[in-house]
């Protein structure tokens, strides 16, 4: 930990973003299929959330298609139990094409923790996993590995 | 796109309880875990080699936050950036004044060079909020943004939806 003092005053993580191209589709994907809240405050973007302060900014962009994101840049969202993963996989399968979901990763179990990957409408990967706050709590609270 | 959707299930399909993090790369964890912790004021930990969990500030036992939910971004090293970052791909921090923008922009733009961003944008208004754009050696783009009180985010939740299709 460093001792300087930091350039920014920063209160608070506030946001990050997501593009669309059709905003009655994404909501519904959004949350009929992926369960987030949300709410439209600008004619041009709507803000989602789930179980926290922060916000998901989803900025419409019109004139073509969102930009095409690989996995290594995604949303990862908290469900409560490995069943929970598997029948959201199970539902991804099922509802593919009514949500316009482009591709469905394997579920995996790597540490103890169960997750899949799907690729969105809007060439978004967001990952469904057992990962909750007490998994973060318990990785800040261990400190830096030796490596 | 053209997606048909019957609108209106009654349950979501997934059960989230949260949104919980956001993902991003880096080529040099060391450069941009200096940016994170001496730049943004963030905490930091490595519980692997090319792995690294950032949060904001004020989470452990004893500390103001602690027991509250908080977002973490999880960065991951690797060789090259396959997907170059743009302006809507972006991540906000909340300022707590106008004030305080503007010397951030003058703070990063002063020593950008030493924490790896590589252009700081001029503060600017827009739909209520007054922010600088920063962009990093790894493309990811950050901004900086003060609302006023009556649009922040969570108080924009409680207005509820102001444009319909």
């Amino acid at each position: 930990m460093s001792a300087v003092t930091p350039l920014l005053k920063n209160q608070f993580f506030s946001h990050g973003t997501y593009e669309c191209n059709d905003m009655p589709a994404t909501r519904r994907f959004l949350v009929d299929f992926l369960g987030l809240d949300i709410i439209r405050p600008l004619k041009e973007a709507q803000y989602m959330w789930k179980g926290g302060p922060w916000s998901v900014v989803c900025v419409c962009v019109q004139d073509g298609e969102p930009k095409v994101q690989a996995p290594q840049n995604h949303f990862k969202l908290s469900v409560g139990s490995a069943a929970e993963v598997d029948a959201a996989h199970a539902a991804a399968l099922a509802h593919k094409d009514e949500y316009g979901i482009k591709e469905i990763r394997d579920v995996e179990t790597v540490d103890g923790q169960r997750s899949f990957k799907l690729w969105d409408l809007n060439n978004t990967w967001w990952e469904i996993s057992t990962i909750n706050q007490s998994y973060y709590d318990e990785i800040f609270a261990k400190g830096d590995a030796r490596h | 796109m053209n997606v048909q959707v019957e609108p209106g299930a009654t349950s979501p399909y997934v059960k989230t309880q949260s949104l919980i993090c956001g993902t991003l790369v880096t080529t040099d964890i060391k450069r941009s875990r200096r940016m994170y912790e001496e730049a943004f004021d963030m905490e930091c930990v490595e519980p692997e080699k090319g792995l690294m969990f950032v949060r904001e500030k004020g989470h452990r036992p004893g500390e103001a936050n602690y027991g509250k939910p908080y977002w973490v971004l999880e960065v991951r090293e690797v060789a090259d950036i396959e997907v170059p970052q743009e302006m809507l791909n972006h991540w906000g921090f909340e300022a707590p004044n106008q004030a305080a923008v503007d010397e951030a922009y003058a703070q990063l733009t002063a020593k950008k060079a030493e924490y790896g961003i590589t252009r700081v944008q001029k503060p600017f208004f827009r739909n209520g909020s007054y922010a600088i754009y920063a962009t990093d050696k790894d493309s990811n783009w950050w901004e900086f943004e003060y609302r006023t009180p009556d649009l922040i985010y969570t108080a924009l939740r409680e207005k509820g939806d102001q444009f319909a299709d």
